[in-house]
C-alpha cells in the first residue's frame, strides 16, 4: 500500500515557508543574543558558537528546502533540527526552564499543522524524551518539578490531537472551497459574457475579464463603483433606476437565459446594445445580498445582421443588373428581332455581362473561402515590381484608363504570394478607377522602407471621410448605403484585400491622398537577414544584477540553453 | 597601513550605500510598471548592511584603532572590481550602456585565475600565521562574519556560473558581470579577515558592528532566497514580462 499524504496546498506551502522563515529569524536572534554578554562561560561560549555556525545554516538549508512542496527535509528536517537546538540549549546552558519547554511545544504545534499527526506524534515523543533526558543531565537545582514535566507532556499530546483534528477539518473545507473557487474562476474567466456581481447597496463587488472588454473599463475601476455608473444601462433611452434595488430582477424572468435587451451610451451619441440578465443571491432569510448580472455585447451581431441585410440587397442588385441585360438581349435574339449587324453587338454585350457575373461570383466565393479559413497561400520570396507592373498594364488595357507606375531603382524582394498580390492590386485598381469617375491620376508605386516593401495605390477620386476610412475594410461595408448608389459593388472587395495581405504577413491601410482621393498602402515583409545586434546594457541596477546572476529581467531578450 | 585600510573601507562603505540609493531609485521608477521587486528589496537590504559595516570599520580604524595587512589584501581585489561595477551602474543610471562586452579572453581575464589562486594561497597562509602566532579565541561575536563568508561565496558561485555560461554561449565576457563576480567572494573574505583579526585581538567588536553584522545575516539570507527562487522559477519578479511569461534563463 502506498503512503497517503495530506495534499500540500498553497496555503500549507505558505505556512511551511513562514515557519521556515520564523526558524531562520529565531535561530539568528538566539545566536545573536549570545554575542551580547561579555561574561560567557566556556560552555555558553561553545553553545552560542554551535548555534550560530550549525543551527543558523541548518535553518537556512531548511528554508531553501521548503521551496519544494512536500520536501521531507523541510517537513521533518526543520523540527528535528529545532529539537536538537533546544536540547543543546538545555544541556549547555544548564536549564530546563519554561522557555525551552515552550520552544518544544511550538515545534510540536507547527509539526502537527504542517506535517500531520504521525510526524507530530513522533516529534512530541522525542521532545518529551529529550526534556526528560535534560532533567537527568542538568544539575539538580536547575531541574523542574515532576508535575511541570508531566504538564508539558500532556500539553504536547493535546496539541497533537487537537491540531490534527482541526487541520483535518480545515483542510477538507478549504479543499472544497478551493475547488469551487477554481471552477468558478475558470468559468468566469473563459466565458464570453460579462459577469458583474453587485452588493445589496448596488456597489460592484466583482467582475470578470469579459465584462472589462464589454464595458471598456478595467476591473480595478469597476469594482467599488456604483452599479448605475459602472454599467449605465438604459432601456428605451431612459436610464434604469437602481435606487430601489436592482431593476433587472423585476424585468428578467428566471427561466429566460438570454434576458432583455438594453443599451448603454458609449460616446458620440452612439449606444452599445446589450443582452442582460440578473439573478439574486440570497442569504438564509431570503434577503438579496448580491446580484449577479450577465452582459452580452450584441453590437457585432447587430452590425452583422445589418450588413448581411445590406449585402443581400446590394448583391441581388449587382447580380440582377447584368442578368437583366443578358435576358433582354437573349429574348431579342430568340424572337429574331435583330438585324444581322446588331447581332454581334448583342452577343458582345451578353459576353461582357457574363464576365461581370463571373467576377461577382468569384469575389463571393473567395470571400466565403477566406471566411472559412480555406485560403492557402504559397508564401515565398518574389518580385513585387513585376507583379504590380503586370496588373497595371492589364487594368489599364481593360478600362482604357492610363495608370501611372513608379518603382524603386533597386528592385525589392518581398515575402508573399504573387497571385494573391495580383488579386489585391486588381481590387484596389478597380476601386481606384471606379471611384474616380472624373479622371485624375491613378498611381501605383513600389518602394522599400524599414525592411518592408511598400506598395501604394492612389487615386484622385471622391475620397473617403473618417468613418469610411475606419470601416472600409469591414466585410459587407460600403461607403454608400442609400437607395441611390452611384458606384455599385458588393462591399467585399476591400475585405478580401485586407484578408489576403494579412495572410501574407503584411498590413494595408487606407488614407486620404494629398490633393484629394484615396491612397491604399500595402506593407509586405522583406526577407530577413541575420543581424548581429550589439549587447544592450540594462538600465537598472536590479535588472543588471538579475542579468548577471543568470535571471534575465523583463524585456531582456537573451536566449537560454 | 591604517590610512589605507580606513580609506578603502570608507570608500567601499560609500559605494555600497550608493548602490542602495540607486536601487531605491530603480525600485521607485519600476514600481508602477513591474510592481514590487523582492530582488530589489533584498539588494537594498544587503547594500545598507554591507555599506554601514565598511563605514563603521573605516571610522574605527581612522579614529585610531589598528588596521591589518590582511584587511588591505582582501580589499585589493574587491575594491577595483566594486568601483568598476559602481561606475558602470552610475553610467547606466545616467542613460548609458552600463556594461562592456569583451570578446574572447583578453590578457586581464586570463590573468585572473592565477592571480586569484595566489590571492587565496596568500590569504590562507597569512591566516594560518595569524592564528598560530596570536592567542586566537573565537567567540559568538564573530559568528555573523563567518556566516556571511558562506553566503557571499554562495552568491559568488551563482554569479560565476552565469559568467561561464556567457563565455560559452556569447564567446566573451561582460565586464559588469566579471567585476560583480569578483566583489562577492572578496566581501566574504573581508568578513573572514575581520573575524580572524577580531578573534586574535587586533580588532575590537563593539555593539555597532555587532548589530550591523547580525542584521546583515538575515539580509543576505533573504537575498539568496530570492535569487534561488528566481533561478528555479518559484518567484516572480521583474524577470517576468508584461504577460507573466517567464523569460529564458541561463542553465542552472
Amino acid at each position: 500500500m502506498g503512503v497517503q499524504r495530506r495534499p500540500v496546498r498553497d496555503a500549507d506551502a505558505l505556512m511551511v515557508t513562514i515557519v521556515a522563515w520564523l526558524r531562520v529569524g529565531s535561530t539568528i536572534a538566539i545566536a545573536a543574543a549570545g554575542a551580547l554578554p561579555d561574561d560567557l562561560t566556556t560552555r555558553q561560549n561553545a553553545l552560542f558558537i554551535l548555534l550560530g555556525l550549525v543551527w543558523v545554516p541548518w535553518s537556512v538549508f531548511v528554508l531553501f528546502a521548503s521551496e519544494r512542496h512536500g520536501n521531507p527535509w523541510a517537513l521533518y528536517g526543520g523540527p528535528i533540527g529545532d529539537l536538537a537546538g533546544l536540547f543543546t540549549i538545555q544541556v549547555l546552558a544548564s536549564t530546563t526552564g519554561v522557555a525551552t519547554l515552550s520552544g518544544y511545544l511550538v515545534v510540536v504545534a507547527f509539526t502537527a499543522y504542517n506535517v500531520g499527526r504521525r510526524a507530530a506524534g513522533a516529534i512530541a515523543a522525542a521532545a518529551i524524551g529529550l526534556a526528560a533526558l535534560a532533567q537527568a543531565i542538568v544539575p539538580a537545582h536547575d531541574r523542574l518539578s515532576a508535575g511541570a514535566v508531566a504538564s508539558f507532556a500532556a500539553a504536547a499530546v493535546a496539541i497533537v490531537l487537537l491540531l490534527d483534528r482541526t487541520t483535518a477539518r480545515h483542510s477538507m473545507a478549504s479543499a472544497r472551497a478551493d475547488r469551487l473557487e477554481s471552477t468558478a474562476d475558470a468559468i468566469l474567466g473563459r466565458i464570453g459574457d460579462g459577469v458583474v456581481v453587485t452588493g445589496a447597496r448596488g456597489e460592484v463587488l466583482n467582475c470578470n475579464a469579459a465584462s472589462e472588454r464589454i464595458l471598456h473599463r478595467r476591473a480595478a475601476d469597476l469594482v467599488g463603483s456604483r452599479c448605475e455608473v459602472a454599467l449605465s444601462l438604459h432601456r428605451d433611452d431612459r436610464p434604469l433606476d437602481c435606487s430601489g434595488g436592482c431593476p433587472l430582477l423585476g424585468l428578467t424572468a428566471p427561466d429566460d437565459p438570454l434576458g432583455i435587451e438594453v443599451s448603454r451610451p458609449v460616446g458620440d451619441g452612439r449606444r452599445q446594445p446589450l443582452l442582460v440578465n440578473a439573478a439574486p443571491v440570497t442569504d438564509g432569510d431570503g434577503l438579496v445580498i448580491e446580484v449577479v448580472h450577465s452582459l452580452r455585447d450584441v453590437t457585432r451581431l447587430k452590425e452583422a445582421e445589418e450588413a448581411k441585410t445590406l449585402f443581400l440587397a446590394t448583391a441581388s442588385h449587382e447580380l440582377k443588373t447584368p442578368l437583366t441585360v443578358i435576358r433582354g438581349f437573349v429574348e431579342m435574339l430568340m424572337q429574331d428581332e435583330m438585324t444581322d449587324d446588331m447581332r454581334p453587338m448583342a452577343l458582345n454585350a451578353v459576353h461582357r455581362r457574363t464576365l461581370e457575373l463571373g467576377e461577382i461570383v468569384d469575389r463571393l466565393l473567395l470571400s466565403s473561402r477566406i471566411e472559412a479559413g480555406r485560403v492557402e497561400l504559397n508564401l515565398r520570396e518574389f518580385d513585387p515590381v513585376t507583379v504590380a507592373a503586370e496588373r497595371v498594364l492589364a487594368m489599364s488595357s481593360v478600362t482604357g484608363r492610363p495608370i501611372r507606375f513608379e518603382a524603386a531603382e533597386d528592385p525589392p524582394v518581398a515575402i508573399g504570394d504573387p497571385a494573391a498580390l495580383a488579386t489585391v492590386l486588381d481590387h484596389l485598381l478597380d476601386n481606384a478607377v471606379k471611384y474616380s469617375p472624373d479622371g485624375g491620376d491613378v498611381v501605383v508605386a513600389v518602394d522599400t522602407a524599414d525592411d518592408e516593401v511598400l506598395i501604394r495605390v492612389s487615386d484622385q477620386g471622391i475620397g473617403m471621410d473618417d468613418e469610411q476610412l475606419a470601416h472600409c475594410f469591414d466585410k459587407f461595408w460600403q461607403a454608400e448605403t442609400s437607395d441611390v448608389r452611384r458606384f455599385g459593388g458588393t462591399g467585399i472587395g476591400l475585405y478580401i484585400v485586407r484578408s489576403l495581405v494579412e495572410t501574407m504577413g503584411g498590413t494595408v491601410v487606407a488614407a486620404r491622398a494629398e490633393g484629394g482621393g484615396t491612397v491604399f498602402v500595402i506593407r509586405l515583409r522583406e526577407p530577413e537577414e541575420a543581424v548581429d545586434e550589439p549587447a544592450r546594457g540594462e538600465s537598472t541596477m536590479i535588472g543588471e544584477f538579475m542579468r548577471q546572476i543568470g535571471v534575465p529581467a523583463g524585456g531582456d531578450v537573451r536566449r537560454g540553453g | 597601513m591604517r590610512v589605507a585600510v580606513a580609506t578603502s573601507n570608507l570608500i567601499l562603505g560609500f559605494v555600497y550605500c550608493s548602490y542602495g540609493v540607486i536601487t531605491i531609485i530603480d525600485l521607485a521608477r519600476g514600481w508602477r510598471a513591474n510592481g514590487l521587486s523582492h530582488f530589489g528589496l533584498a539588494w537594498i537590504a544587503m547594500a545598507f548592511t554591507c555599506g554601514p559595516h565598511h563605514l563603521e570599520h573605516g571610522f574605527h580604524v581612522a579614529s585610531g584603532r589598528m588596521g591589518g595587512p590582511l584587511d588591505l589584501l582582501a580589499v585589493a581585489v574587491g575594491f577595483p572590481a566594486g568601483v568598476i561595477w559602481f561606475l558602470l551602474r552610475v553610467e547606466a543610471t545616467a542613460g548609458g550602456r552600463g556594461d562592456r562586452f569583451v570578446s574572447d579572453d583578453p590578457w586581464w581575464v586570463r590573468a585572473l585565475p592565477p592571480l586569484l589562486g595566489v590571492y587565496l594561497v596568500a590569504m590562507v597562509a597569512s591566516a594560518v600565521v595569524v592564528i598560530t602566532s596570536h592567542d586566537t579565541r573565537f567567540g559568538p561575536r564573530y559568528t555573523p562574519n563567518l556566516l556571511l563568508l558562506g553566503i557571499y561565496m554562495l552568491i559568488g558561485i551563482y554569479l560565476f556560473r552565469t559568467q561561464l555560461w556567457n563565455r560559452g554561449s556569447l564567446g566573451g565576457w561582460s565586464v559588469s558581470g566579471v567585476s560583480l563576480t569578483l566583489v562577492f567572494p572578496t566581501c566574504g573574505v573581508m568578513h573572514a579577515v575581520y573575524a580572524l583579526y577580531a578573534s586574535s585581538g587586533r580588532y575590537h567588536v563593539d555593539p555597532h558592528g555587532l548589530v550591523i553584522d547580525w542584521l546583515a545575516v538575515p539580509a543576505a539570507v533573504y537575498f539568496v532566497w530570492v535569487v534561488r527562487g528566481l533561478h528555479e522559477g518559484k518567484r516572480s519578479d521583474w524577470n517576468r514580462g508584461a504577460h507573466g511569461v517567464r523569460l529564458a534563463t541561463a542553465p542552472a
